[in-house]
């Protein structure tokens, strides 16, 4: 007879057999002793890093300090929070417009009160804009599902003669099995400029201290006490998995700004340009034999767009490099290309690749805005009523082209703890128009070279 | 998905470093240990505590693999195993380990006896016709036996020739082991939901985040068949005794690896698997280990301890 | 206008053609490593930012402008 194993009489094989299991139940559960406990307090589960950057310029120009503190939070369900805080320091003094004389100079602080004498053959230098800083940023990024994630943030800044306060949204969607996400972003920013002494009025002269009626003719290039700007942005990125090394970024966006884009500390130096004149190639002057500067003036609106690519690759052996392109075009004429390279090679200290050296190297080209000039003709100039709306000597919107060189260390000495240190050397150049005449013998592209120093701890 | 960095301390059999796949709040652990394939998976935990989670889950089953491991020179087995007669103490663990293999030898009434892994000396399961004789089997049961192991807590006592194993119950106290670390851990966390699979041996912290039960399929030994049995756990552990699919086939008996160490011969209609659900991993455990040993009876025997469980016989 | 437009296209067909590119979720070791983060020195990228953003004409493009100061 064959037995089916379904059918059978339980309740007689029940009484062959003791039933154990209760006190194996007692055994196992006394067999597991106590155990160290693992305390998480809530500063654990904060991730903090923190960098100072010194910054100083050739030629004593400008210097700065920034120290910086981020500290984030990731919460049950996905969501983080940031909140990052920056103060800078800057000192010394930038460019302010001005070309250099083989004769002295003296101009009149924006404020209007007191003056700054720049010696023959100096570069004019202004340091009106020398100030602290303070700025707070948060951010919050949280997933609405499986899918979809949305993050927002809130900025604010503040010196002594400035304000920015700002917003931003985006929403990002991943998919292709999260191997590609795409990300909508909007930004939102309102500054607000309130220079001591007022803003000046657009392609005003400057009035010179050494008049009688200087409180006068200043007061009358002034116009009003504060400014304000708005910035919005908007942006489309995708980021795109190669493969199991390769990871890319695209971003596409622009920039629309609209107010006060003049910067209320600079100048024009006026050149005569009459080669019949005597004073060709020398500043023009005025009925009182003060030199003519007028202040600049930039359009009130500016629109900009950016493409920026980026990829990141892990080498065979664990190595990283960081490359991207960035090309920008805005309607002032100004187009820039912005090459970055960074290689992180790791070696070993203590543990295994613990360390790694990074060298950086970056190259940035820009073409002029179209109202850029060097120095003003007195041909353009007409005694007064300028052939023009809009100039800057601002050498940052000159034809330039800059370098870095940099290097990094970093000793990741724990497990989510490291401690870096970047030197970098920045070297900028710039073009435009040459000197005529006797100011042909003036420098009047001299670069700027800077070193920078970061030093930074996360933990 | 995230490799989690661990250190040759805490990786002292060198497996591969632990891995962690998921988002949001769900995340899977996944490590080697004790020739299986261990997850651990997460619900309700940002990726960071899932990490600290996961990390701390595959360095204690390392460490308890790594401790008692029979193919170590430089652990405490080794120490056991080569005491050639002599007495030696052990720690607080090894103590509790052998306090309940004692208790299990006594609930089973022999049938389960860690000093039975002799046997595997004579005994190779190669799939071939070469039982062992008579002769071999007697003359290794003289070094099996519990009841010849002098042991009373801290100090033990082996007779010459004698080994013990603890491969029978390892993987179950591993389960139990890190599912009370990642309970200990959970005391400072927000509330979240965990399961524990080391290779067919689970445990679970309770109902998932949502209340519902974790579905756990068990996998039927027949390839043709997709998923056997689908269990609901919601508490507790579930532990299988399996086929390996080892053997000796000898004029048309098959002989199982499941060995009786009273009698050193192979237990006659062993099934192929059984799992059984218990409160905890090393309960189900020795459940499954002594209902194996109990050959065509192990269904009368599991009906008599009420717990639940499935045997696969063919 | 023209510009957006083209800008949108580009990236629209961009994300086309990587419908099929990629990794399967277990592959993705290598790129969940921190140094492997699109910004993975977040702190570093901003003190670049502000350096840059002062000294050049141009500034954002990896994220946005983050923000104002009397700088520029």
């Amino acid at each position: 007879m064959q037995l089916n194993t379904e059918v059978r009489d339980k309740t007689k094989d029940k009484s062959r057999f003791q039933k154990i299991s209760p006190a194996l139940a007692i055994a196992s559960i006394g067999i597991l002793g106590a155990n160290e406990t693992l305390a998480k307090d809530e500063l654990d589960r904060w991730d903090f890093d923190t960098a100072v950057l010194l910054y100083a310029e050739a030629d004593d120009r400008v210097s700065a300090v920034e120290p910086v503190f981020s500290a984030t939070r990731a919460f049950d369900n996905g969501e983080t929070l940031n909140i990052k805080l920056a103060y800078d320091t800057l000192t010394g003094a930038s460019p302010n417009g001005a070309t250099p004389s083989k004769q002295k100079q003296i101009f009149t602080r924006p404020s209007g009160k007191g003056k700054s004498t720049i010696a023959s053959g100096e570069s004019p230098l202004d340091d009106t804009f020398k100030d602290s800083r303070v700025a707070l940023a948060l951010n919050w990024t949280a997933p609405i599902n499986r899918e979809w994630e949305y993050s927002t943030g809130l900025y604010g800044s503040k010196e002594f003669d400035y304000l920015s306060l700002g917003g931003n949204a985006s929403i990002k969607h991943y998919f292709n099995q999260k191997n590609s996400a795409i990300n909508f972003g909007i930004s939102f920013s309102s500054d607000q400029v309130e220079p001591k002494g007022g803003t000046p009025i657009a392609l005003a002269e400057m009035a010179h201290k050494s008049d009688d009626d200087f409180k006068d003719t200043h007061k009358k290039t002034r116009e009003d006490d504060s400014n304000s700007k708005t910035i919005q942005e908007g942006m489309i990125g995708l980021t795109q998995v190669i493969n199991r090394q390769t990871i890319m970024q695209f971003n596409a966006g622009f920039s629309y700004t609209s107010g006060y884009l003049t910067d209320p500390f600079k100048l024009l130096s006026v050149i005569g340009s009459d080669k019949s004149d005597s004073d060709y190639g020398a500043n023009f002057q005025d009925t009182n034999s003060n030199n003519i500067y007028l202040y600049e003036a930039r359009p009130d609106s500016k629109l900009r767009h950016s493409f920026y690519w980026q990829t990141k690759y892990s080498v065979s052996n664990g190595d990283m490099i960081d490359s991207s392109y960035r090309f920008m075009i805005d309607d002032w004429g100004i187009n820039s290309h912005t090459l970055d390279f960074r290689y992180r090679w790791y070696f070993t200290l203590n543990k295994e690749r613990d360390s790694y050296l990074e060298p950086h190297l970056r190259y940035y080209s820009q073409s002029a805005a179209d109202f850029y000039q060097r120095y003003i003709d007195s041909d353009d100039y007409q005694l007064g009523d300028p052939n023009f709306s809009f100039a800057s000597a601002d050498e940052r919107l000159s034809d330039m082209n800059a370098v870095t060189l940099g290097l990094k260390y970093g000793w990741r000495y724990q497990e989510g703890k490291e401690v870096n240190i970047k030197l970098e050397y920045y070297s900028q150049s710039h073009s435009g128009k040459k000197g005529i005449g006797s100011l042909s013998n003036q420098e009047l592209y001299p670069g700027t070279k800077a070193v920078m120093l970061a030093i930074g701890y996360s933990f | 998905m995230h490799t989690i960095h661990v250190t040759p301390t805490e990786n002292p059999s060198d497996h591969p470093p632990p891995t962690l796949c998921g988002s949001g709040v769900n995340w899977l652990g996944q490590f080697q240990a004790m020739a299986s394939e261990c997850d651990v998976l997460i619900e309700g935990l940002s990726q960071k505590d899932a990490l600290v989670a996961v990390k701390l889950a595959a360095i204690e089953v390392w460490r308890i693999e790594y401790k008692y491991s029979r193919y170590r020179s430089d652990n405490i087995m080794a120490s056991i195993n080569n005491s050639q007669g002599k007495t030696i103490e052990v720690d607080i663990e090894t103590s509790a380990l052998l306090n309940f293999s004692e208790q299990c030898y006594q609930l089973s009434a022999g049938l389960f006896d860690i000093s039975s892994g002799v046997l595997r000396k004579i005994w190779h399961f190669d799939g071939s016709d070469n039982i062992p004789s008579q002769t071999d089997i007697q003359s290794t049961l003289k070094s099996i036996g519990w009841s010849k192991v002098q042991w009373s807590s801290p100090t033990l006592c082996l007779k010459h020739k004698m080994e013990l194993d603890l491969g029978g119950i390892g993987k179950e106290y591993a389960v139990d082991k890190v599912k009370q670390s990642i309970d200990l851990l959970a005391a400072s966390l927000p509330s979240f939901a965990f399961l524990i699979n080391f290779g067919g041996d689970l445990a679970c912290s309770g109902t998932r985040l949502n209340g519902q039960n974790w579905e756990v399929a068990v996998e039927s030994i027949k390839k043709s068949d997709s998923v056997d049995a689908k269990v609901n756990l919601n508490n507790g552990a579930i532990a299988t005794s399996g086929d390996s699919q080892r053997y000796l086939e000898k004029d048309g008996i098959r002989y199982s690896h499941i060995l009786n160490p009273k009698t050193g011969m192979s237990v006659a209609n062993a099934p192929r698997s059984i799992s059984v659900a218990a409160n905890t991993c090393m309960q189900a455990g020795m459940l499954s280990t002594i209902a194996m040993l109990q050959g065509a009876d192990a269904e009368a025997f599991l009906d008599a301890q009420e717990v639940q469980y499935w045997i696969q016989r063919k | 206008m023209h510009q957006k437009i083209l800008q949108i296209m580009l990236i629209v067909s961009f994300i086309s053609a990587c419908s099929n590119v990629g990794v399967k979720p277990w592959e993705k070791n290598i790129l969940a490593r921190d140094d492997m983060q699109l910004i993975h020195a977040p702190l570093e990228a901003g003190l670049d930012d502000h350096i840059y953003f002062s000294k050049e004409a141009s500034s954002g493009g990896r994220g946005f402008s983050g923000g104002g100061c009397g700088c520029n």
